[in-house]
C-alpha cells in the first residue's frame, strides 16, 4: 500500500539538502578553509591544525573527493568543529538542544490543541458572529509575524511592566531547586511559549474550521444528529475527531515553520537553545555551527514528514496513494 | 445554576493558582552583598576558563585571568608585582631577571616556584599560547632558574613590549599538572583550572553562558573581600533594566543610559580609547596609489561628524596617525586633514580630474569607486558614500558577508573597505596592521623610511627613544595615509559601587579594554 | 469553471477589509517619495528624536527620518512580495500544467522533485544559504521564487488533470492540436481563480519572509526594510523609542500580510466551493 515513491522524494529531498550544505562554503571566494572557519579562527589556529583540518576535508583535493570525504565524516556522526567554542560541532548542539524541545514542544502542542478546539466551536457556529469574530480575530492575530509578537509581549511584560523575567531559561545560580526551581524555569518560558503559540494558533484553526465545515454537511453528521446525540459528543466524538485529520499531517510542515519562528523567539528573548545559538553563529560567522543545526533540523522535519505520511493511511483507511 | 458555578470554580482554581506563582516571583531580586557579585555579559559563554580552553578573545583571556597569574600585572597607575616581587631588565645580556614570591600555593595546596616557570614557558614554546606568543621576536630564547625562586629569561631579540606583551599576559600553569600533557586541549577537568589566583572555579555553563568563582582562602594576598563572583549571560539591551533592578552587579552599557544610570544611583566608567573603525584604501590600483588621492578622501570626509552621527556623538574622531590622541603615545603634531572640501578638489584637480555636473571626471570617465564593507557597518559607510558623494566622488556602497570583505581584501579585489581592530595601547601593533601580511593590515611596504622606523620601535628598549620613533611613524604614516582611522569608540560600564571596578592602565594584560581587574576584588579600595 | 471571484472577495466582510488594506499599501509604496518628508537615507545628528512636527514618527539611531523610511520600506515589501509572488506562480502553473498535460515520465520526475521540495522547510534554506550570499533585492526575489512555486505546481497540477477531461479540451486534443495550444487556450484561462489565489499566498509568504531575513540581518542592509527596522529598533529597546519606530513598523508589516491573508482566504472558496456560505456579511 505505501508506494516507492514517496521514499524517492525523502532521499532527493535529503540529498538536496546534503548538496546545499557541501557546496555552499566552497563556493565562497578564497579559500574554502576560511569559508568554513572564518578569519580569527585562521588567526588564531596552529598550523598543525589547519594542516589537520585541510587533511580531514581533504580541501586540497578534486572536488569528487572532498565530497568522499564529506560523506564520510557524516555517517561517523562528526558535524565539522566549531571553532569559535573550540569544540566539535554536534555536542554544543546538543547542548543547547533540550532547550528548544520545550520551547517548540509545548508551543506546537498548545497552538495544535487550542487551534483545534477553536476550530471546532468555530466551524460548529458556522456563520454566526461568535465564528465571524473569532475567525477574523486569529486571522489577524495570524498577521503578526513572530518576532514582532514576541518584541511586544517582552516590552510589555518584561521592561515596562516588568512582571516576567527578561531572557534567558532561569535565574542563573539562584540555588533554587524542586518547584522553586521549576516555576523558575516555567516563568522564563511563559512569555517565548506565548509568543509562538500566539504566532501560529490560526493555522490549525483555520484548517480544523474548514473541515469541519465540510465535515458537518457529510451524511453520517445526519444521523448522529438524528440519534439524538448530545452536542458534545457530536461536536467532539463525531465531527471533531474527524477534523483532526488534516491537522495531524499539516503538524510535518508546521513543525518546520515552528523551528524556525523558535530561532526568531529565541533570540528575542536570548533563550539559550538551538534557535539561540544559530543566531548568535550568523553573527560570529561560525560556519560549521549553522550548517550543522541546519542539517539537524532540515533532517528532523523531513523524518518527522515522512513518519506521518507512513502513518496517515493508518487514521485514514479511506485515504489511497492516487497517483 | 448553582451547581454548574460549583462545578465549574475547581476547574479554574488550579489554573488561576499556576498563574499566581508564575507572575509573582519566588524570590525578589534583591541588592547584592559582598558576599556575591554578579556581572552581566552579553554573550555569555566564553570557554571553559583554562589557558588552553577559553576562546581567544579578551573576555575570555579575562575569566581566565581571575584563576590564574602572570610573573608581573598592572592596576590603574601601571606595572605591580604578581607573582613576580621584583624584576630587571639586563640590557647587555638581553635577559629579564625576575625575583618570585615564596608564599604562593597553587589550588590543590602545593607550593608554587621557579620549576613553574620555567615550565611554562616551554611548555608554551611546544604548545602554542592564543594569547602569547614565544617564538619569534617575541621570543625567549632560554630560561634558567637561578635558584627556586628566581629565574632569568633570556630574550631573542630585545623586545619593547615585552613585560606588557609576554610577563603580564601569559599565564603561569602548575608543572605537576601539565608536564606529560602532549595535547593541551584534552585536559578539560577541573585539574585545567588550578593556578595561582584568588579565586577557584565553582561552575561553568556552556549553554547558559555561566561562570561562578569562589574565593581562595589561601590567597598570599589575604582571601578576597568578595567571596563569590556570577558571570551572567543577558542581552546588551536589558542590561540597563537589570542594573537598575539590582539582579546585576555591573555591566557594560550602551551610551545613551549613562546618566539614567547615575541618576539611579550606579557608577558609570568609560574606558580609555582601545579600538578604531579605519578605512582601508587599496594602494596598489590607481587612482589610490597616488598619495595625493588619499589625502583627498581624508579632506572629504569629516570625522568629527561621523562621530556625531553614527556614534550619536559617543565617540572620538579618528587621528590619521592611527594612535588616539588620548593616548601616551599621541604626536599632537599629526596633520588631521580637517574638513575641506576645496582641498580635495584641489588635489584631484592636481592629479588631472575635473568637476563636471558635481563628479569628477578624467579622460571621459566618471570616478566611481567601490566600498565594501561589512553589514554591521551600514551606518558608517552610508555616511562615507554620501560625504564622498557631496565632495564629488561617486561611490558605490556595498555590505557583503564578513568573510567574503575579507577575502577579497586579502587579495587586493576591492577599492574601499571598512574594517576594525583594538590593541591601540601599544604600539606594537602598528608593525602589525601597517607592514604585516593578512587582510587586516594595511600592507604597506612602499616607504621605506617608515617600514625601518616600525621594526625599530619594537626594539627600542629605552621608553624615550621609543617615543621619539612612534612619533615619526605617525607623521609619516598619516602623511602617506595607506588608510584612514574613522573614528574610535567610546564604552562604558556601569556599577553598584560596592566593588571599585577600574580601566587598567593600557589595558588588561596585553590591552584588554575591560575593566575587570581581579586586584578589584582582593582588597576593599573606596 | 466560470466562479467569480470579485463576488466572492466582495462578499465576504474580510475580504473588502483585505483588499482596502492592500490597495492603501499599495498606494503607500507607489506614493512614497511624495509621502516621504525626507530623504530616507540621509543622515542626520538629530538622533533617536521622539515624534515631533518635523518628524512624525521621530528619528532613528543616525537621525534619520522614521516615517520617511516607514513609507519606503512599504516598496521593499511589496516589491519582493509581488515578484515573488508573479515568478512563482508563472513557474507552479508552467512546471504544473506540463506536468499534467505530457504525462509519463517527465510528470513523474517534476512531480518526485515537486514532492521533494514542498517536504524541505523553505525558510531554514533560505537562511542559510542567505548568511553565505547576503542577497541583494533581486537575487532574493529569485531565491525565494525558487524556494516556493513548488506548492502552487501540486495545485495546478491536479487542476489541469480535471480540466483534461473536459469536453472541449477532448475536443481539441481529438482534433490534434498540441500541448501548448491546449494549455494556453483551453487550461489556463480556467486556472484564473486559483491562480489568483496561489498569488496571493506566494506573496504573502514573500512578504513575511524578507522581513524575517532582514530582521536577522542578512539581507542588503542599504535597503529600506521594515525588517530591518525593527531589527534597529530592538537593539535600542531599553530607550522608550520603541513606542514610534518599533510599534508602527510591526504594525504596518502586521497590517499587509493580514491584508492578504484576508483576501486570500476570501477567494478560498472559489477552491473549495463547500466553504461558500461560511460568512456572509
Amino acid at each position: 500500500m505505501f508506494s516507492k515513491g514517496n521514499i524517492v522524494t525523502y532521499v532527493i529531498a535529503f540529498l538536496f539538502i546534503l548538496a546545499l550544505n557541501f557546496f555552499l562554503p566552497r563556493m565562497m571566494p578564497g579559500d574554502p578553509l576560511m569559508a568554513i572557519y572564518g578569519d580569527e579562527a585562521l588567526i588564531a589556529m596552529t598550523p598543525e591544525l589547519k594542516a589537520e583540518l585541510v587533511e580531514r576535508f581533504a580541501l586540497d583535493q578534486p572536488l569528487w573527493q572532498q565530497l568522499g570525504a564529506y560523506f564520510g565524516a557524516l555517517f561517523q556522526g562528526e558535524l565539522g568543529h566549531s571553532y569559535y567554542y573550540n569544540a566539535p560541532v554536534l555536542p554544543v548542539i546538543l547542548g543547547r538542544l533540550p532547550w528548544t524541545l520545550l520551547l517548540v514542544g509545548s508551543s506546537l502542542v498548545l497552538s495544535t490543541v487550542l487551534g483545534i478546539t477553536l476550530g471546532i466551536e468555530s466551524g460548529w457556529r458556522r456563520g454566526s458572529k461568535t465564528d465571524r469574530s473569532m475567525l477574523a480575530g486569529l486571522m489577524g492575530l495570524n498577521g503578526f509575524p513572530d518576532f514582532f509578537l514576541g518584541m511586544l509581549l517582552l516590552i510589555a511584560f518584561g521592561v515596562t511592566w516588568g512582571i516576567f523575567p527578561l531572557a534567558g531559561a532561569l535565574t542563573p545560580y539562584s540555588g533554587l531547586s524542586g518547584l522553586a526551581l521549576l516555576l523558575d524555569i516555567l516563568r522564563h518560558l511563559f512569555l517565548p511559549v506565548a509568543a509562538l503559540t500566539l504566532a501560529h494558533l490560526a493555522g490549525g484553526y483555520l484548517l480544523t474550521r474548514n473541515t469541519m465545515i465540510t465535515v458537518l454537511k457529510e451524511p453520517y453528521m445526519l444521523t448522529a444528529k438524528a440519534k439524538g446525540l448530545s452536542q458534545r459528543v457530536l461536536k467532539y466524538r463525531h465531527a471533531g475527531r474527524n477534523s483532526m485529520l488534516p491537522v495531524v499531517t499539516q503538524t510535518g510542515i508546521w513543525m518546520g515553520r515552528v523551528v524556525t519562528g523558535a530561532l526568531f523567539v529565541e533570540l528575542v528573548f536570548a533563550y539559550p537553545g538551538v534557535g539561540y545559538l544559530t543566531y548568535e553563529a550568523l553573527l560570529a560567522r561560525d560556519y560549521p555551527i549553522i550548517q550543522g543545526v541546519f542539517l539537524m533540523v532540515a533532517v528532523s522535519v523531513l523524518v518527522i514528514n515522512f513518519l506521518i505520511d507512513l502513518s496517515y493511511p493508518k487514521l485514514d483507511p479511506r485515504v489511497s496513494y492516487a497517483y | 445554576m448553582d451547581k454548574k458555578v460549583l462545578k465549574l470554580l475547581p476547574k479554574l482554581l488550579i489554573p488561576a493558582v499556576i498563574f499566581a506563582l508564575l507572575i509573582f516571583p519566588s524570590c525578589p531580586a534583591g541588592t547584592p552583598e559582598i558576599s556575591s557579585y554578579t556581572i552581566a555579559d552579553s554573550t555569555g559563554d566564553w570557554g571553559y576558563p583554562s589557558p588552553y580552553a577559553h576562546y581567544s578573545r579578551g573576555p575570555g583571556y579575562i575569566r581566565m585571568s581571575f584563576i590564574f597569574e602572570t610573573l608581573v600585572w598592572k592596576d590603574a597607575s601601571g606595572f605591580i608585582p604578581q607573582l613576580a616581587e621584583e624584576w630587571e631588565y639586563v640590557a647587555e645580556e638581553n635577559a629579564y631577571i625576575f625575583k618570585l614570591r615564596d608564599d604562593v600555593t597553587w589550588h590543590d595546596g602545593e607550593k608554587f616556584s621557579a620549576e613553574d616557570v620555567v615550565f611554562t614557558i616551554e611548555y608554551v614554546k611546544n604548545h602554542p599560547n592564543p594569547f602569547v606568543t614565544l617564538i619569534g621576536p617575541s621570543g625567549v630564547r632560554e630560561t634558567i632558574a637561578i635558584d627556586g625562586y628566581t629565574v632569568k629569561l633570556y630574550l631573542e631579540q630585545p623586545y619593547a613590549p615585552f613585560l606588557n606583551g609576554v610577563a603580564g599576559t601569559l599565564p603561569i600553569i602548575p608543572k605537576h599538572i601539565w608536564e606529560g600533557v602532549d595535547d593541551p586541549k584534552s585536559l578539560t577537568g577541573p585539574e585545567a583550572v588550578i593556578g595561582t589566583g584568588p579565586y577557584t572555579l565553582a561552575d561553568y555553563s556552556k549553554e547558559h553562558g555561566t561562570y561562578l568563582y569562589k574565593a581562595y582562602g589561601d590567597y598570599y594576598l589575604g582571601k578576597p573581600f568578595v567571596d563569590e563572583i556570577k558571570f551572567v549571560k543577558i542581552s546588551e539591551e536589558m542590561i540597563p533594566a537589570a542594573l537598575k533592578g539590582g539582579s546585576v552587579s555591573a555591566g557594560d552599557i550602551p551610551p545613551e543610559v549613562v546618566s539614567e544610570m547615575e541618576q539611579a544611583g550606579l557608577t558609570v566608567i568609560t574606558a580609555p580609547v582601545a579600538w578604531n573603525a579605519k578605512l582601508t584604501i587599496n594602494h596598489r590600483k590607481e587612482p589610490m596609489s597616488s598619495k595625493q588621492f588619499r589625502q583627498a578622501l581624508a579632506y572629504a570626509i569629516d570625522r568629527e561628524a561621523l562621530v556625531q552621527i553614527t556614534q550619536r556623538g559617543y565617540g572620538i574622531a579618528g587621528s590619521p596617525g592611527m594612535v588616539p590622541p588620548t593616548s601616551d603615545w599621541y604626536n599632537p603634531d599629526t596633520p588631521q586633514y580637517e574638513y575641506d572640501r576645496a582641498k580635495t578638489r584641489g588635489l584631484l584637480e592636481g592629479l588631472g580630474y575635473e568637476l563636471e555636473d558635481s563628479y569628477f571626471t578624467k579622460d571621459g570617465e566618471e570616478l566611481e569607486l567601490e566600498l565594501i564593507a561589512e553589514a554591521s557597518f551600514k551606518e558608517v559607510g552610508q555616511f562615507i558614500k554620501q560625504r564622498l558623494e557631496e565632495a564629488g566622488i561617486k561611490v558605490d556602497f556595498r555590505t557583503m558577508e564578513a568573510k567574503t570583505v575579507d577575502a577579497k581584501v586579502e587579495a587586493w579585489d576591492f577599492d574601499l573597505s571598512i574594517y576594525g581592530h583594538g590593541s591601540l595601547y601599544e604600539p606594537s601593533i602598528l608593525k602589525r596592521v601597517i607592514m604585516d601580511e593578512g587582510f587586516n593590515s594595511t600592507r604597506y611596504t612602499s616607504n621605506e623610511k617608515l617600514s625601518q622606523l616600525l621594526q625599530a620601535q619594537l626594539s627600542e628598549m629605552d621608553a624615550e627613544k621609543r617615543k621619539e620613533l612612534v612619533f615619526q611613524i605617525q607623521e609619516i604614516y598619516a602623511d602617506d595615509l595607506p588608510a584612514l582611522t574613522l573614528y574610535y569608540p567610546k564604552w562604558y560600564w556601569a556599577h553598584d559601587g560596592n566593588v571599585n571596578l577600574f580601566y587598567t592602565k593600557d589595558g588588561l594584560a596585553s590591552g584588554i579594554p575591560i575593566p575587570l581587574n581581579r586586584l578589584s576584588f582582593v582588597k576593599e579600595q573606596k | 469553471m466560470h466562479i467569480d471571484l470579485k463576488k466572492e472577495i466582495k462578499e465576504s466582510g474580510p475580504g473588502k477589509i483585505g483588499i482596502i488594506i492592500l490597495l492603501l499599501m499599495i498606494a503607500v509604496a507607489l506614493l512614497a517619495p511624495v509621502l516621504a518628508r525626507y530623504d530616507p537615507y540621509q543622515q542626520s545628528t538629530a538622533s533617536l528624536l521622539s515624534p515631533s512636527w518635523n518628524h512624525w514618527l521621530g528619528t532613528n539611531h543616525v537621525g534619520q527620518d522614521v516615517w520617511s523610511r516607514l513609507v519606503f520600506g512599504a516598496r521593499t515589501s511589496l516589491l519582493v512580495g509581488f515578484g515573488v509572488g508573479i515568478l512563482s506562480t508563472l513557474l507552479g502553473t508552467i512546471f504544473g500544467v506540463s506536468a499534467a498535460l505530457v504525462g509519463g515520465l517527465y510528470e513523474k520526475v517534476v512531480m518526485r522533485i515537486v514532492d521533494a521540495f514542498i517536504v524541505i522547510p523553505m525558510v531554514i534554506i533560505v537562511i542559510l544559504i542567505s548568511a553565505y550570499i547576503r542577497p541583494s533585492i533581486l537575487t532574493l526575489i529569485l531565491l525565494l521564487s525558487l524556494l516556493s512555486w513548488q506548492g502552487g505546481a501540486r495545485i495546478m497540477r491536479a487542476q489541469a488533470l480535471s480540466l483534461k477531461e473536459r469536453g472541449h479540451v477532448a475536443a481539441a486534443r481529438s482534433f490534434g492540436a498540441h500541448h501548448f495550444y491546449i494549455a494556453w487556450r483551453h487550461i489556463v484561462p480556467d486556472l484564473g481563480p486559483i491562480l489568483l489565489v496561489d498569488f496571493i499566498y506566494s506573496v504573502r509568504r514573500a512578504v513575511f519572509m524578507e522581513a524575517g531575513l532582514a530582521f536577522l540581518g542578512i539581507t542588503d542592509p542599504t535597503v529600506v526594510s521594515w525588517g530591518m527596522m525593527m531589527r534597529d529598533a530592538l537593539s535600542f529597546s531599553y530607550l522608550n523609542v520603541w513606542q514610534w519606530w518599533l510599534v508602527p513598523t510591526g504594525v504596518a508589516l502586521s497590517l499587509t500580510i493580514i491584508g492578504l491573508t484576508f483576501v486570500g482566504h476570501a477567494a478560498e472558496p472559489v477552491i473549495e466551493p463547500r466553504l461558500r456560505g461560511a460568512e456572509v456579511a
